[in-house]
C-alpha cells in the first residue's frame, strides 16, 4: 500500500454554471470550490439540497464538467477527460444495477470493458462477492434482491476494477433506517481495508460523521468548512456549520480581555476564557454556540433562572426546551437520574461546562 | 454571458468529437436528415417561389376551383378528426373502464388499421355501400352514390381512428385509479368523475388526436383517388398536377397550400400540447382502473363496441372473400386466379420487391430511430431539438410533398467540382428513368425517412422510462459511450426497438402517398399496384395483392418478435432498483 499523502485528488477553483431553466441567466451551482484529498481518505462532501455537493461529485467523476477552474488526479488534468477514461467508480443511490444481468454479470461489467481475461475475471468477481458477502446470490437478478442487497452489489461492482477513486452519491437513502446504519459501517470497514480514496455525498450529518476522515460542509455553492468531524462539531466557523451539525444553542456573549487568540467572554452570568480561532476585540458582542449537551441545569438559585417549557424523557437521555425571555434553548441530560430531573413549569438555574464555550465572530 | 454560452456550447461539441463512434452517428444522422428530408422539403418550396410559381399561387387563391378544393381539404380534416377522435375515445374509454365482455378482441379490432393497405378499406366500403354495394343495393335496393365526403369521412375514419385509440388507450391506463377513488371518497357519482376527472385530465390526448387525425386526413391520398369521385381535394390535386399535367411547380404551389396547414397542426402539437399535458402517456399503469358496470352505460357502450366490430370484420371480409371471387357480386365463382396473378404472374414481382425493399429499410429505420433517440434524449448539445424537429418532419409532412421533393433534388446526379479531385458525382440519379437500382434507392430512403420518426418517439418513450444513472454507472465503469449504447441501453429498449421495428416494416408495406412519384417501371410498389388494379376495377387482384400484404405484414411481425423476443427480462426493475 502506498503511504497516505497529500492531494491525489486535487480541485483547484473549480465552478460550475447552469443556463437558468426559463431564459437568460445563469445558475453558479459550484462556486470556487478548492479541495485536496490524500491516498486513502475518506471524504465527505456534505450539505442542505441544492448546495453544490451532488454537482461537485458529478465534476470530479466526469458527468459534468467545470466552467472553470481544474481538477487533478495525480498531478494530471482530468478537467475535461471523458468520465469512462477517470479511473474512478460510481455507487448511485438508485443503485443503477443493469436491470437484465446477473448479480456476476454486474459485477464483472466493468472488468469485461477493460478486457481482463476469463481467468482472472472469474476469480475476481468470485473474490469481491466473497467479500461484499454475495457468495450464493451469483444468478440472481436484480429486482430478485433487497434494497440491501442491491447495493452490496453495486458497491462490488465498483471494487472489482479497484478504482484510483471510489464515489458515492447518496448511497444509503433508499434504505431503512437499521440497515442504514449497518451498510454505513461495512463501507467504512472495506474502504479502510482497500484504502481506496473515496469521496461520499450525503446530506445525513450523523452519516457524515460516524464514515468521514474529513467532511466538507457546503452551502450555497462554496465550502463552509472542512475538517475532521470533531473540528466541525466542536469548533465550527460559522453558525450555518454550527446549526447543520448537529444542535446547537445560540447565546450572545461580550469579550473583555484579550490575550493572542485566548479571550476572556462573559455569558449567562458567568466568566470563561476560551480559545477564539480569529481576533476577537474587547467589548464586541459576539456568538457564543453551547451544545445541548453542555447545558447544565441546577437547582441554585445563584444561577441564572429558565422555565423549563418542555420535558422529553428518552431513557438513555433527557432533552428540555428551556424559556430564557424571548429565547428558546435545548439542553440535553445524558446521564439522567431521577433525584434531579426537572418537570414542565419548573424553575431551573442554568450554566454550562466551560471547557465546551465556542464563540463565533461576529458576522458568521 | 453570451460569450460563456457560446463557450459551453464549443465545449459540448469538442466532448462530442472525443467519442469517434458518438460523433460519427452524429455526424451520419445529421447528413442522412439534410439530405433525405430537408432537402427535398427546401426544394419543393423553392419550386413554388419561383417566378411561375407566385404566379400560381396568386391564381389558385384567387379561383373558386381551387378554394372549393382547399374547403373540401379542410372540411373533410376537420370531420375524420372529430368523428375519428370520437370513436378512438370511445373503444379506448370501454378498454379502459367499462366491464363489458370481448376486450380483447375489440383491441385487436381497433389496431387493424395498422397493417391495412391503403386501398383496402375504401375499396371494400365500395362494393358494400356504393351504387351498386351488396348492402346498399343488394339489402336495401338503394343506388347510394357513396363517392364524395361522406365516403371519404367513413373510409378515412376507420382507416385512422387507431391513432386516436391508442393515444388515449395510454392515456387512460396512465391516469391514477387514486384519482378515481378520491372523487368517489369525496361523494362524486361516476357520472360526475367522468365530466370533472376523466374528460379534463384527458384533454391534451383528445386535442392532440384530433390535431394527428386531421394531418393525416388532409394529406392521405389513396382514399381520396378511390373515393373521392367529383370532390377534390388538394392531395388529389397534386397527383393530377403531376401525373396528368406533367406540371411540377403547379404541384409544388398546391403542396405549400398543404404543407401550411400540417406544419401548423405539427408545431403546436409539439409545443403547445405536450406541455399542458397532466398525464404521462409512457408513464405505467398504477394500477387497474375501476370498472363501470352500471348496465345503462356498459351495454349500449358493449353494443356500439359490437357494431364497429361487425364493421370492421364485413370490410375485411369483402375483402378475403374478393379476393377468391371471380368479380365480386357479380360472378360470385370461387378462384385462385387473383393469387395466381399476384404469387406467379404480373405481380410477383412488385410483391418480391416491396418486401424486400421493406426488409432493407426496416433495421436501418429501427437503428436510425434508436440514435436520434439516444442522442436527443441522452446527449447535451446545441441543436438536439433542432434534430429532433427535423427526423419528426419527415412524418408530419404529406407524403406527397416529400415525393415531389424527391423529384425536384435526385432526378439527376448530383455532381461536385473540387480542385485536385476534379468533378465526381456526390450522389448519383435516384428518380425517373434510368436512377441506381431502378429507382429502389430513393424507395427505401423513403420508407426510412417515413418509419424513423415512430422509431424515435418510441425510443425517447423507453429511454425516458430507464433511470440514467445505469448509463452512468456502465461509464463510470469505464465503458464508452457505443459500447454502453450496445451492452446496456439497447437491451433495455429492446421492447420498444421492436415496436419500431415492426411499425417501420408495416409503413413501409403500406405507404402509397410517399412513393407514388418515385416508382419505375424497374421497381415496382404493392400499394401502387394496388391503386392500378382498383382504378381498372379488378377489385380481385387488388384484393389478392392486400391479402397477401397482410400476410407479409403479419409474418414479419411474428418473425420479428421471435427474432428479438417481446420482454426484456427486466421490466421490474427498470428504473436500477429502488
Amino acid at each position: 500500500m502506498i503511504a497516505p499523502q497529500a492531494g491525489t485528488l486535487v480541485l483547484e477553483e473549480v465552478s460550475k454554471t447552469f443556463p437558468q431553466r426559463d431564459g437568460g441567466g445563469e445558475v453558479r451551482a459550484v462556486d470556487r470550490v478548492s479541495l485536496s484529498i490524500g491516498v486513502g481518505e475518506f471524504v465527505t462532501l456534505l450539505g442542505p439540497s441544492g448546495c453544490g455537493k451532488t454537482t461537485t461529485l458529478r465534476l470530479i467523476s466526469g458527468f459534468e464538467f467545470p466552467s472553470s477552474g481544474r481538477i487533478l488526479l495525480d498531478g494530471k488534468d482530468i478537467s475535461n477527460r471523458p468520465p469512462n477514461k477517470r479511473d474512478m467508480a460510481m455507487v448511485f443511490q438508485s443503485y443503477a444495477l443493469f436491470p437484465h444481468m446477473t448479480v456476476a454479470n454486474n459485477v464483472a461489467y466493468g472488468l469485461r470493458v477493460r478486457h481482463v481475461g476469463q481467468q482472472e475475471l472469474k476469480q475476481r468477481v468470485a473474490h469481491v462477492l466473497d467479500l461484499m458477502g454475495l457468495a450464493g446470490l451469483a444468478e440472481r437478478r436484480p429486482h430478485e434482491m433487497s434494497g440491501g442487497q442491491q447495493q452490496r452489489v453495486a458497491l462490488a461492482r465498483s471494487l472489482v476494477v479497484e478504482p484510483r477513486v471510489l464515489l458515492f452519491d447518496e448511497p444509503l437513502s433508499n434504505l431503512d433506517a437499521k440497515l442504514r446504519v449497518q451498510m454505513r459501517s461495512e463501507i467504512r470497514n472495506i474502504q479502510r481495508r482497500l484504502n481506496i480514496t473515496s469521496v461520499y455525498v450525503t446530506h445525513d450529518q450523523v452519516e457524515a460523521m460516524a464514515l468521514s476522515d474529513r467532511i466538507v460542509v457546503m452551502n450555497d455553492g462554496h465550502i463552509e468548512q472542512m475538517g475532521t468531524p470533531e473540528e466541525i462539531y466542536r469548533r465550527p466557523v460559522s453558525r450555518f456549520v454550527a446549526d447543520f451539525i448537529g444542535r446547537a444553542n445560540f447565546v450572545e456573549g461580550t469579550i473583555h480581555d484579550v490575550s493572542g487568540e485566548r479571550a476572556t467572554v462573559s455569558l449567562l452570568g458567568q466568566t470563561v476564557t476560551v480559545s477564539a480561532g480569529f481576533q476577537p476585540h474587547p467589548g464586541d458582542t459576539v456568538t457564543v454556540v453551547l451544545r445541548p449537551e453542555s447545558l447544565v441545569l441546577r437547582s441554585d438559585p445563584g444561577l441564572e433562572q429558565v422555565r423549563v417549557e418542555q420535558m422529553m424523557y428518552l431513557g438513555s437521555s433527557v432533552e428540555y426546551l428551556l424559556a430564557r425571555g424571548d429565547q428558546r434553548l435545548i439542553a440535553v441530560d445524558t446521564d439522567p437520574r431521577s433525584d434531579r430531573l426537572f418537570r414542565e413549569g419548573d424553575l431551573a438555574g442554568l450554566t454550562f461546562e466551560p471547557e465546551t464555550v465556542h464563540i463565533l465572530p461576529a458576522r458568521a | 454571458m453570451v460569450r460563456l454560452a457560446r463557450s459551453r456550447h464549443v465545449a459540448e461539441f469538442r466532448r462530442i468529437f472525443q467519442d469517434p463512434v458518438l460523433f460519427i452517428g452524429l455526424l451520419l444522422v445529421v447528413i442522412f436528415i439534410a439530405l433525405a428530408i430537408l432537402a427535398p422539403i427546401w426544394a419543393m418550396v423553392k419550386e413554388s417561389w419561383t417566378e411561375d410559381g407566385q404566379d400560381l399561387f396568386s391564381r389558385y387563391l384567387g379561383s373558386p376551383v381551387y378554394r372549393t378544393i382547399i374547403r373540401n381539404t379542410l372540411e373533410m380534416g376537420l370531420l375524420v378528426a372529430t368523428l375519428g377522435t370520437v370513436l378512438g375515445f370511445v373503444l379506448a374509454y370501454i378498454q379502459v373502464k367499462v366491464a363489458v365482455p370481448f376486450k380483447r378482441l375489440f383491441h385487436l379490432i381497433a389496431l387493424v388499421p395498422v397493417i391495412s393497405p391503403p386501398f383496402a378499406v375504401a375499396t371494400a366500403v365500395l362494393l358494400l355501400f356504393g351504387r351498386n354495394g351488396m348492402i346498399s343495393k343488394g339489402i336495401f335496393n338503394e343506388r347510394y352514390d357513396i363517392y364524395g365526403l361522406d365516403g371519404l369521412t367513413l373510409v378515412l375514419t376507420l382507416s385512422y381512428f387507431t391513432i386516436a385509440y391508442l393515444n388515449m388507450h395510454g392515456m387512460m391506463m396512465a391516469l391514477d385509479p387514486a384519482l378515481d377513488e378520491a372523487a368517489t371518497n369525496l361523494g362524486a357519482s361516476k357520472w360526475r368523475i367522468f365530466r370533472t376527472v376523466t374528460v379534463p385530465m384527458l384533454i391534451p390526448g383528445i386535442a392532440g388526436s384530433f390535431l394527428l387525425l386531421f394531418v393525416e386526413a388532409i394529406a392521405d391520398l389513396g382514399n381520396p383517388l378511390v373515393m373521392g369521385g367529383n370532390f377534390e381535394v388538394l392531395s388529389t390535386r397534386i397527383y393530377v398536377s403531376i401525373v396528368g399535367l406533367y406540371n411540377t411547380t403547379a404541384a409544388a404551389v398546391l403542396s405549400v397550400i398543404l404543407l401550411v396547414p400540417s406544419l401548423l397542426v405539427f408545431v403546436v402539437q409539439r409545443y403547445w400540447i405536450s406541455r399542458t399535458s397532466v398525464v404521462s402517456v409512457t408513464g405505467k399503469p398504477s394500477g387497474t382502473p375501476r370498472q363501470i358496470t352500471h348496465p345503462l352505460v356498459r351495454w349500449p357502450l358493449f353494443a356500439f363496441a359490437m357494431a364497429i366490430t361487425g364493421l370492421v370484420f364485413l370490410i375485411y371480409g369483402t375483402i378475403f372473400v374478393g379476393a377468391f371471387t371471380q368479380i365480386i357480386n357479380v360472378n360470385n365463382t370461387f378462384t385462385l386466379e387473383h393469387f395466381d396473378f399476384v404469387i406467379n404472374g404480373y405481380g410477383s414481382e412488385a410483391m418480391k420487391d416491396t418486401t424486400q425493399l421493406a426488409a432493407i429499410a426496416t433495421p436501418i429505420a429501427g437503428v436510425l430511430g434508436m440514435l436520434v433517440a439516444f442522442l436527443v434524449a441522452r446527449k447535451k448539445f446545441l441543436g438536439r431539438n433542432a434534430l429532433d424537429f427535423a427526423t419528426m418532419l419527415g412524418i408530419a409532412v404529406p407524403g406527397t410533398i416529400l415525393g415531389i421533393g424527391y423529384l425536384l433534388v435526385f432526378n439527376s446526379a448530383i455532381e461536385v467540382t473540387l480542385p485536385v479531385v476534379g468533378t465526381f458525382t456526390l450522389i448519383p440519379k435516384m428518380t425517373g428513368g434510368r436512377a441506381v437500382f431502378g429507382g429502389a434507392a430513393a424507395i427505401v430512403i423513403v420508407f426510412i425517412v417515413r418509419s424513423v420518426p415512430a422509431a424515435l418517439r418510441s425510443g425517447v418513450a423507453a429511454l425516458s422510462q430507464i433511470d440514467p444513472a445505469i448509463e452512468e454507472a456502465s461509464i463510470s465503469l469505464g465503458a464508452d459511450n457505443f459500447g454502453t449504447f450496445r451492452r446496456v441501453t439497447l437491451p433495455l429498449v429492446r421492447p420498444a426497438f421492436l415496436s419500431g421495428l415492426i411499425y417501420a416494416f408495416a409503413r413501409s408495406m403500406t405507404t402509397i402517398s410517399a412513393i407514388i412519384f418515385l416508382t419505375t417501371p424497374k421497381t415496382k410498389i404493392m400499394t401502387h399496384q394496388i391503386l392500378n388494379e382498383v382504378e381498372n376495377g379488378r377489385y380481385g387482384n387488388a384484393f389478392a395483392y392486400c391479402v397477401i400484404l397482410i400476410l407479409i405484414v403479419l409474418a414479419a411481425i411474428t418473425i420479428l418478435s421471435v427474432a428479438i423476443g417481446t420482454s426484456s427480462g427486466a421490466e421490474k426493475t427498470i428504473e436500477g432498483g429502488a
